[in-house]
């Protein structure tokens, strides 16, 4: 609770216009505290990339947001309304607080059975978009992500990059307000991740807001507005990439980016 | 050897033949009611056990247990014979279809089971992400895979279901075994009668387990079976081609 930073200072955006909005977030799995005293904010339009050490509770925090995991203290807030305070979920329909926020797994999670573009349309048929309306989406959007040409495939049929770009068509199928990646490009090979990173550099140029647990260090300096530095459940340090990973103010901090060989 | 299969060869087989159609309708209908029975009963069983509640798993568990572990015939004779003398008497195609299908949906709920649980946990919280209920996520994403792993085993059981309603000779079912052996007392032909028997069965079987095979490989290299997926993946296919001519693999997704 002492910790010498908060976010919201940083953040250049106004308060008001925040997509996601967590504040003293705290959350414990069998007694071991993963996020002690939370505080995060992602502006409208904004890329918040999260950095730390795996174990120490970025994915937790990111899964928050979208309500996978249910914190047991603080608040959650996404586009305007509370979903989630002092332990309760208060959010009246959880299936459009996901239809907000769309997700990038790790592993891709594209289901096997359906091919790529199917994969990109059940979200859509099932919040009540009509067939040809959905497909066209779907079609348009494995385009912007360059894997129109792999359409008709099914998921083992793609590399690892294919997969995970269908994977953000997916994401974006229900027109989020907010994208969340966690570690997106952490199973894939160095081209397949030069392949999903452009993709995402043209998703943050397109104005998209995007909340990114990432090792790619590179790659949160050049598009991300704001670097939160997580250890052991707590936000360490916070700021623009360009004070976080070359001015680090917290030894953690600078051990954290040292064991990273400086990461430029 | 014109001898030996004029001497095999006596039974009047033309007089059998409406007979033996019957018998062979007889037998398809305990297949095939059974069968359906079986996969539903056998699907209850296995979403029970995989329940969050210990009873509805206790349940579960008792249930496969017992009946995996008792053999068909005298779950037969209990459901025809037994039933009958506590009072409740089932004309022998409820008493038969019953067997099989309490019998065979406790293997089958062990297939299931196995195949649910093994769809990853990665596939659910792809679905939450997407605003999926509980039942989108279990109709549209866990249940067709499941079926894909449940398939080869689902398949072994139903043309074992099938060989298996020739144990209700032993309650007169009238189905093809019962039919083989009124012939059988009638012409005193034995191995002619048996041999036939057993040659419709195999041509029953085996072509259903070559047919079985086939769609197998069709739902694993994800060949839409489904009208409504083929017509989705037709209207994709114009889509891709119309929309500004990208080059579509037309090899994927057929066999």
């Amino acid at each position: 609770m002492t910790e010498p930073v908060t976010t919201t200072e940083i953040t250049t955006s106004p308060a008001t216009d925040a997509v996601v909005r967590i504040d003293g977030l705290s959350k414990s799995f069998d007694g071991r505290l993963v996020l002690d005293d939370v505080h995060l904010e992602v502006g409208r339009g904004r890329i918040v990339s999260v950095i730390g050490q795996s174990g120490g509770g970025k994915t937790t925090l990111m899964r928050c947001v979208n309500l996978l995991e249910r914190p047991d203290k603080g608040m959650v807030e996404v586009a305007g309304e509370v979903v989630h305070q002092g332990g309760r979920t208060v959010c009246r329909d959880l299936a459009r607080l996901r239809r907000t926020v769309g997700m990038v797994f790790q592993r891709f999670h594209l289901f096997p059975h359906l091919t790529a573009v199917e994969n990109v349309v059940l979200a859509q048929r099932k919040a009540g978009i009509p067939e040809q309306e959905a497909l066209e989406r779907a079609v348009a959007l494995l385009r912007r992500v360059n894997v129109a040409h792999r359409a008709l495939a099914q998921p083992e049929q793609l590399s690892g990059g294919e997969q995970q770009r269908v994977a953000i068509a997916r994401a974006l199928a229900l027109k989020p307000e907010v994208l969340l990646f966690d570690e997106p490009t952490s199973s894939l090979d160095p081209e397949a991740t030069r392949e999903v990173l452009s993709v995402m550099r043209e998703l943050a140029a397109d104005g998209m807001t995007m909340l990114l647990v990432t090792h790619e260090l590179p790659f949160a300096r050049e598009v991300a507005d704001h670097v939160v530095f997580v250890d052991g459940g707590r936000i360490v340090e916070a700021g623009r990439p360009e004070d976080v990973l070359d001015n680090p103010a917290q030894d953690r901090t600078r051990e954290f980016l040292a064991s990273y060989g400086t990461a430029s | 050897m014109n001898d030996m299969a004029s001497g095999l060869f006596q039974v009047p087989w033309s007089d059998y033949r409406s007979d033996l159609i019957d018998a062979l309708w007889r037998t398809l209908s305990y297949t095939v009611v059974s069968f359906v029975g079986a996969v539903l009963l056998g699907l209850a069983v296995a979403l029970l056990r995989l329940s969050k509640a210990w009873p509805a798993r206790a349940v579960a568990a008792v249930y496969t247990e017992v009946f995996k572990n008792i053999p068909l015939l005298a779950i037969i004779f209990l459901s025809y014979f037994g039933l009958a003398s506590a009072g409740l008497r089932l004309d022998v195609f409820t008493a038969g279809c019953l067997s099989l299908v309490v019998f065979y949906a406790a293997y089958l709920s062990e297939i299931f089971r196995s195949a649910i649980s093994g769809v990853h946990a990665g596939q659910t919280e792809a679905g939450e992400a997407l605003g999926l209920g509980k039942v989108g996520i279990f109709s549209h994403v866990i249940l067709p895979q499941a079926v894909r792993q449940a398939l080869p085993g689902t398949n072994t059981m139903l043309v074992d279901l099938l060989k298996s309603t020739s144990l209700l000779v032993t309650v007169s079912a009238a189905e093809l075994m019962s039919e083989g052996r009124l012939i059988t007392s009638a012409t005193f032909r034995a191995l002619e009668v048996y041999l036939v028997i057993s040659a419709v069965y195999f041509a029953l079987c085996y072509p259903l387990s070559q047919l079985l095979l086939l769609l197998e490989r069709k739902v694993r290299a994800g060949v839409p079976l489904s009208p409504w997926r083929r017509r989705r993946m037709r209207a994709a296919r114009e889509l891709l081609a119309n929309d500004l001519g990208v080059p579509v693999d037309r090899k994927e997704a057929t066999v």
